[in-house]
């Protein structure tokens, strides 16, 4: 069944059978090209479904294989032996660095940059081995306690499968490129249970621009690796969240202040990374065998020598600490020592994510100056549990730089809207504070030690755009009306320097006439001819004050003079622009860069 | 009308989405046996750790219990046993805040499961919040019990009660204590625990009720009639009291306290001359017995604590005097009183004078209570006289 619509003609009984076959080759074209269309978007959509059941499943053997290997590595025991606790990081990390030197050479780090270079330098590809190698090497590296998280590396996984599976379906080189990012969706929310804050991440760091094109497939991957996750483990959100509320307005105060001390941790973690990869990276090769397990060896330390909870992923000890667990000063070392951690892990190499080390600091941060707040004001009525739970989307909004992600993931955590206006106010003032001290985020720092230069939709948005207003110029002195003649027009114009003139139409609408087109009509004799008479029909494009200057560009080489008019009296104009001025006034921007 | 020919892809795609969902059903069934598996291994390792927690926590180590619950959440963090656990060691180490938040994360899952709200309860005990703990365990009265629901309620209600009476609450527990008594099984030592809590609530006519009942279920409980004895006393009624005392006694005759309110009930009962059913010539003679008593609590008392009394008073004033003049109600002016009214004796049997038992009686117990106040608690007749003038002071209330 066809579901193009029907193109019909008039009537007409004098075509000839020559006109009438061409005319049904014409409209079978139409119809296969909009049903080929048609039908290769629904399938994108129902391959998004797949994609996203597929993630989940990919996950929760990720999750499976987290755990079995923590409990192989490290024991079952809440309290595992000094040999357990510092030889199986090291030992495991010398494993991870054979595997990442000699067979997934493309699974270091996150995961977050390599889906992001597949969609803008590779078309869409990534190898399916680097699927295998990150499932692989990050569960290791986890389960034996790497402080990583299995946050990215789902992302990643995720948007293999997808590009795995586009290549082997044959889809379109648009399509293919389109996938990466809705199987780094699904990946990201099934490991995340938080299909709200996966899609928003992947728009803000993934894709980097609001696309509707893509929104769709995105949103329906995630929320079916979501369902299928759920499926499979249990609906709970990943932190069992204690009663909070947000009880008087002067407690933002106390949240501001989280939010200042989450960005300067913020703004030390990301430059301890970005100080420390490049150097790292540029050691002897045989150096790279070493490096996890160095890192393993100092992480089983920090473990052996009594703060455990520093190693692998640590989201129980997130809870504990949403739960008033631990001491303020402890909470403090806490996530010192995370910082130091999950730098080592990050920079000598292991696959392994930053979300779940990020939100470990962020929440030990927040319980710290939680309980020094409380100290110094215990008239605050707020929980360290509460203190917690936005020190985590501090340090996401500051460290990540993703600042609605932040906002979204503490209220899926949460499912307690009653705290967002305390979140978004520690998020912003963290978010502008950490983009003051340290203008290039993380993930585009690390793209950029790897090479790259990537799109950023925090560049995008804090970019400084060129208006038309600012290329602008004043109305020109006269503006003639369409009914006027020519005669009076000339009379009008004959003392005036400028060599083309606005003419305003009736009802609507703007044109022009030069004076070297003027002065051969009254040469002709046609001084009794009105403007409208003699003008084109086709009118002139115009544009609004507040459009992108890159609009202007569109119209430039179509008329000498774009008039600029006000959006809410499109007869009433603002000013007038040229070529000239709009390149001039690129020339100054690019200037002043 | 013509029909689009079918591009390749679209013969295709029935059979990608057909090839998808098989794998996809393969990919449910493959992962299902691995989560499986993992659950049941991880939910092994939990029940391990939480039997270790367990013996620790029964042990009267909830410390070294806290790890063990723990490590057991940590594979089964949904398990309310062990939440329930955890927050019960939790709550005897002393971490309030954090066992209250396991506790409540349980009982937003299952607001009516009473284990829970028991639990609760007994946190808002800790925390001294008596609201709390009131609704707490009124939930868990009222809720879903797994086993033994009878027993537990009821032993959820006296938890409340005894809570309840350790604050002073006496209104609140007598009326859980009357709930409760509703419920209660024809059992002498349950009965008898309900009775001891009216008694402790200052509900005397319900606990002396409770302790009859106690007596109809078993009538050689000495317990019941040793607290049947003391309510019946403090409520004045020392006939029963004198009774009940000394069943107890001769059941159990060990029982030193029920042996002296037996004796001072003996007493009063032989000393009140107020007591019904007895003839004029005997109250007279009670009379004349405690008056001189008193004069003789009032000599002893002055003596101990050094104060003089005056020698004689006059005869002329004796005789005119009203016996309750308007002076205070020191040991002088008593003695003064007391002197004065001692010739009035002889009267007693006088109809003309048929206030006059009365008006000595008051003179009588002023002394013997101005004398406890000053020279502390009397013993023997005089605590008789003591009591008798509380009983007669309530009456005249």
């Amino acid at each position: 069944m066809s579901e193009a619509p029907a193109i019909s003609s008039p009537p007409n009984a004098a075509v000839t059978s020559h006109e009438r076959s061409t005319n049904a080759l014409a409209r079978r074209l139409a119809r296969l090209t909009f049903q080929t269309n048609f039908e290769e978007e629904r399938f994108f959509l129902i391959l998004s479904i797949f994609i996203g059941v597929f993630s989940g499943l990919a996950v929760v053997c990720f999750r499976v294989a987290i755990d079995w290997s923590r409990i192989a590595l490290m024991g079952a025991l809440p309290h595992p032996h000094a040999l357990r606790i510092i030889g199986a990081p090291t030992a495991v990390g010398l494993l991870v660095a054979v595997l990442v030197v000699h067979v997934f050479p493309q699974v270091r780090g996150s995961g977050v940059n390599q889906t992001k270079a597949a969609l803008y330098v590779y078309n869409g590809y990534i190898p399916f081995k680097n699927a295998v190698g990150k499932f692989l090497c990050s569960a290791l590296a986890i389960g034996s306690g790497q402080s990583l998280g299995p946050e990215d590396p789902s992302l990643q996984i995720g948007a293999s499968l997808a590009s795995a599976l586009g290549r082997r379906l044959e889809l379109s080189r648009e399509k293919l490129r389109l996938l990466a990012p809705v199987g780094a969706a699904a990946g990201l929310a099934a490991a995340f249970n938080a299909p709200i804050s996966a899609v928003l991440f992947v728009i803000e760091e993934v894709i980097g621009r609001w696309s509707a094109g893509i929104l769709g497939s995105v949103v329906l991957s995630a929320i079916s690796s979501v369902v299928v996750m759920r499926w499979f483990l249990g609906a709970d959100a990943i932190f069992r969240v204690p009663v909070t509320a947000f009880v008087h307005p002067a407690e933002l105060l106390a949240y501001a202040v989280l939010g200042l001390v989450g960005a300067l941790a913020a703004v030390i973690f990301a430059n301890a990374i970005g100080y420390f990869r490049p150097r790292l990276r540029v050691f002897p090769r045989w150096t790279h065998y070493l490096q996890p397990a160095l890192a393993g060896f100092f992480i089983g330390l920090i473990g052996w020598l009594g703060a455990p909870q520093v190693m692998g992923a640590g989201y129980e000890f997130i809870d504990q600490a949403m739960h008033d667990q631990f001491a303020w000063k402890f909470l403090a070392i806490l996530a010192g020592l995370k910082i130091i951690a999950t730098t080592l892990s990050f920079v000598s190499g292991t696959p392994g994510g930053m979300f779940a080390p990020t939100l470990f600091v962020g929440a030990m941060l927040g319980g710290a100056v939680g309980g020094v707040e409380r100290h110094f004001f215990p008239l605050l009525t707020v929980s360290t549990g509460t203190y917690a739970l936005v020190g985590m989307g501090v340090l996401f909004a500051a460290f990540l730089r993703a600042p609605m992600t932040s906002v979204f993931m503490v209220l899926e955590v949460s499912g307690n809207y009653s705290i967002i206006v305390p979140v978004i106010v520690a998020n912003t003032v963290a978010y502008v504070i950490s983009r003051a001290l340290q203008p290039v985020p993380i993930f585009d720092l690390l793209t950029r030690q790897d090479g790259l230069v990537l799109p950023s939709l925090e560049e995008q948005r804090e970019e400084e755009i060129l208006r038309v207003e600012d290329a602008m110029k004043p109305g020109t002195a006269l503006i003639l009306d369409a009914s006027a003649s020519l005669e009076e027009v000339a009379i009008r114009t004959r003392d005036l320097p400028d060599k083309i003139f606005l003419v305003r139409m009736s009802p609507a609408g703007w044109s022009s006439i030069t004076r070297e087109l003027l002065d051969r009509m009254m040469k002709e004799g046609k001084g009794a001819l009105t403007l409208a008479s003699v003008l084109p029909i086709r009118r002139l494009p115009y544009l609004y004050p507040d459009l992108p200057l890159d609009a202007a560009l569109r119209y430039i080489n179509q008329a000498e003079l774009i008039p600029v008019v006000n959006r809410a009296d499109l007869r009433e104009l603002e000013g007038v622009v040229t070529r000239d001025d709009v390149l001039s006034r690129y020339q100054a921007d690019a200037v002043d860069d | 009308m013509d029909s689009p020919a079918p591009t390749a892809q679209a013969r295709r795609t029935p059979l990608v989405l057909a090839a998808l969902t098989i794998i996809a059903i393969l990919g449910f069934a493959g992962v299902s046996r691995l989560v499986t598996r993992l659950k049941a291994n991880e939910k092994r390792i939990a029940f391990h750790a939480f039997e270790a927690g367990l013996a620790e926590f029964q042990a009267g180590h909830p410390e070294r219990a806290l790890d063990d619950f723990r490590a057991a959440l940590s594979y089964d963090r949904d398990n309310p046993q062990y939440q329930l656990s955890l927050a019960r060691a939790l709550r005897d180490t002393g971490r309030l805040d954090e066992s209250e938040a396991y506790l409540l994360h349980l009982w937003e899952g299952s607001p009516q499961d009473s284990t829970i709200n028991l639990a609760l309860a007994r946190l808002a005990v800790r925390r001294h919040s008596v609201e709390d703990a009131i609704r707490h365990y009124h939930n868990a009265i009222y809720g879903v019990w797994s086993s033994e629901p009878d027993k537990n309620r009821r032993q959820s209600r006296i938890e409340l009660i005894d809570f309840l009476l350790q604050g002073k609450g006496f209104p609140q527990a007598q009326a859980e204590l009357i709930a409760l008594t509703q419920v209660l099984p024809p059992d002498p030592a349950q009965q008898l625990a309900v009775a001891d809590r009216f008694r402790q609530a200052q509900d005397l006519p319900d606990a002396l009720a409770r302790y009859q009942a106690v007596l109809k279920l078993d009538r050689k409980n000495a317990s019941a009639f040793a607290g049947a004895g003391d309510v019946a006393f403090q409520l004045g009624r020392y006939r029963t009291a004198e009774n009940d005392l000394r069943k107890a006694i001769e059941l159990n005759p060990s029982d030193a306290e029920s042996r002296r309110q037996l004796e001072t009930a003996s007493l009063v009962l032989a000393t009140d001359p107020f007591l019904r059913r007895i003839s004029d010539a005997e109250r007279d003679r009670r009379i004349v017995s405690v008056f001189n008593q008193a004069g003789n609590r009032l000599k002893a008392c002055a003596r101990a604590i050094h104060v003089d009394l005056p020698s004689t008073a006059s005869p002329g004033k004796a005789t005119n005097a009203n016996p309750m003049p308007s002076a205070g109600n020191d040991l002088p002016s008593l003695w003064t009183r007391w002197q004065a009214a001692r010739p009035k004796l002889r009267k007693l049997s006088s109809p003309a004078n048929a206030d006059l038992p009365d008006v000595l009686m008051d003179l009588i117990l002023q002394i013997e209570q101005q004398a406890a106040q000053q020279c502390g608690p009397p013993g023997g007749v005089d605590l008789a006289l003591l009591l008798i003038s509380r009983d007669r002071e309530a009456v005249d209330e």
